[in-house]
């Protein structure tokens, strides 16, 4: 028998095995081999991970106390059991984890990479996790053991965040909602006025077909105006888990100025956009990069609200940082910031509005961090302050696991 | 008098919008003339040129539709339309002489009908001022020592009595009279003060007559 045959069968036999020997050197070596058995399987069953010692065909040779209360079994239940009960990825031949003629059948796959799966406790309950699968191999024989971390609590920080964002992205559009309405008003009139339009040229003699033409293409586009209008409202309100793709900013900078471009007019801002094409694409989630820009730009918005209108100009910049890093900067010419306040701005619950709730900045600064990036403020020189936001470029966005 | 045609302007930053509302306007018979922003219309308007009224969104960049209004007075009818009218907006602009506020989208049946009565009221004011032109072109004609003659007339006094004021003698007075008559093309006195009155001549920068 193998020796990692032998570990197991220790490991899965919990009251030793006591065959009776007269002999009392055999009986002397029995009692330290027992003792090293035993200091052994204390060991295992103290280990923080749950842990588990896999067969050849993927079943549960040995799991240890952590495994067990993890996935709600009892004492010794496990063993036997195919892995995927526990782990329904083993079953899956996509999955790098796949067990079929496991784990010979894939010995050039890495031995030690992190994944992160959904796992399955006795009940059927499921909770997010990590596992690690080593390979090794002991005198003669191959064994595997994985090792499962229960991640639920990160994920739920992950999923608290995102709420928070979520519900500032539903409170920034909650005070867009009169210019937003305006946006979709604007194309209902159109079309209201060109339908009415085209009703009296088709009832005049002769019918004025060209400009019924013209009109019946002007409704298309009012159209798909409207529901470009909704598309971004539901692009922003929209509860999604965060998923990193190629993204180009200045797309992401231009949709943030078109939601904003009835709160500009009636606020009396104007809104200087200063793209340069040739930043390449950053990888980042698209929907709360442009949560940042919208409170960029708003926040500019609002520092300007005292100062006459003539003056009244957010520009926006996107430039290359360095090679490896795009710049966004959102520069307004307000009355700038408390000299000592430029960083205590991000803190969570900081404010100097009367109706803010204090998180814009605070959000958008989780979130430019999440990408991997930096967010900060400064006073101009002449007049107001501007902030900055830096992003990698391509796709390492520097905090692979943090994404979901 | 023939009848001048009329004219309706749009103002509205939103180009279908400008474009959609036209046509509607256009096919009720209308003759339109559109403008992006109240900068364009005040650069390329005459509105004294011919009888108008002014659509006029309300949200405009840079100058907007309530402040357009202000600076044009009552030159010409105003139509506003609005995305949102809230109360204080639709009071402000009435006030300071709006002819109508509609919401958008405005159906057609309400905007023709208010350009219609907005069109009714430029006619009026139109011709209003050709004859005020007329008057004034007549006063124009008279010599400062005629004005004053006849600021003093049209309040009744005798020819003795604005001998007087004037101190001269009442024969160059009547003198002065006849030629005023004869200038302003009226045959009575009461023609001379109506016309007076009508043209508003002297709050529009003549001899203000003596208390």
């Amino acid at each position: 028998m193998s020796t990692l045959r032998a570990f197991h069968r220790v490991l899965s036999d919990h009251h030793g095995s006591g065959s009776g020997s007269d002999n009392e050197s055999i009986t002397q070596e029995r009692a330290s081999h027992d003792s090293l058995v035993e200091g052994f399987r204390n060991v295992w069953q103290s280990l923080p991970l749950a842990t588990f010692m896999l067969g050849s065909r993927g079943e549960v040779l040995a799991a240890n106390a952590r495994a067990e209360s993890l996935f709600d079994y009892e004492d010794g239940e496990m063993i036997g059991k195919p892995v995927s009960l526990l782990v329904p990825e083993f079953d899956d031949p996509r999955s790098p984890l796949w067990c079929n003629g496991f784990p010979s059948a894939s010995p050039d796959r890495p031995s030690e990479a992190t994944r992160r799966v959904v796992a399955r406790r006795k009940q059927g309950t499921e909770f997010p996790a990590e596992i690690v699968v080593r390979r090794s191999s002991f005198q003669e024989d191959t064994s595997t053991l994985a090792f499962v971390e229960d991640r639920s609590d990160h994920y739920e920080l992950v999923r608290n965040q995102q709420d928070l964002a979520h519900l500032t992205r539903v409170s920034t559009m909650g005070e867009l909602a009169g210019s937003l309405a305006h946006e979709l008003n604007q194309p209902l009139t159109a079309i209201l006025s060109n339908v009415q339009a085209a009703q009296r040229f088709m009832a005049a003699d002769p019918i004025d077909v060209a400009e019924v033409r013209d009109i019946l293409n002007d409704i298309v586009q009012d159209d798909y105006r409207a529901s470009e209008v909704l598309r971004r409202i539901r692009a922003t309100v929209k509860k999604v888990d965060m998923e990193s793709a190629p993204l180009d900013l200045a797309t992401v900078i231009r949709d943030a100025v078109l939601l904003l471009h009835t709160d500009a007019i009636v606020r009396e801002t104007r809104v200087a956009l200063e793209i340069c094409d040739d930043v390449p694409a950053v990888c980042a989630d698209k929907v709360q990069l442009q949560q940042v820009a919208l409170n960029l730009l708003l926040n500019a918005f609002d520092a300007m609200s005292q100062v006459v209108p003539k003056d009244r100009v957010v520009s926006v910049e996107l430039a290359l940082q360095s090679e490896d890093m795009a710049r966004i900067a959102v520069r307004d010419c307000g009355h700038g910031l408390t000299v000592g306040k430029l960083d205590a701005i991000f803190k969570p619950f900081y404010t100097s509005k009367p109706h803010g709730l204090g998180l814009g900045l605070s959000i958008s600064r989780s979130i430019v961090e999440l990408h991997g990036g930096r967010i900060w403020a400064e006073n101009n020189l002449d007049r107001g302050a501007t902030f900055y936001v830096t992003l990698p470029i391509g796709s390492d966005t520097g905090n692979q696991r943090s994404r979901c | 008098m023939l009848e001048p045609e009329t004219l309706v302007f749009v103002v509205d930053d939103d180009d279908s919008v400008r474009r959609a509302l036209a046509r509607l306007i256009r096919s009720a018979g209308h003759s339109v003339e559109v403008f992006a922003s109240a900068r364009e219309f005040l650069a390329e308007v005459d509105v004294d040129a011919r009888p108008a009224c002014l659509v006029l969104d309300v949200q405009l960049p840079d100058l907007d539709g309530l402040q357009l209004q202000r600076q044009l007075g009552a030159t010409l009818p105003i139509i506003f339309l609005t995305g949102h009218g809230d109360i204080s907006m639709t009071v402000h602009a009435m006030k300071a002489g709006a002819t109508d506020f509609l919401t958008k989208p405005v159906r057609d049946i309400d905007l023709l009908r208010a350009i219609e009565s907005a069109l009714e009221s430029a006619n009026q004011r139109y011709a209003n001022r050709c004859e005020r032109d007329t008057l004034r072109q007549r006063f124009n004609r008279l010599t400062p020592r005629e004005r004053e003659v006849m600021a003093l007339i049209v309040t009744g006094r005798l020819n003795k009595q604005v001998a007087g004021e004037l101190g001269t003698a009442e024969k160059t007075i009547k003198a002065h009279r006849a030629r005023v008559m004869t200038k302003m093309e009226v045959t009575s006195l009461a023609q001379l003060v109506h016309i007076v009155d009508r043209a508003d001549i002297f709050s529009a920068g003549g001899t203000r007559p003596p208390a």
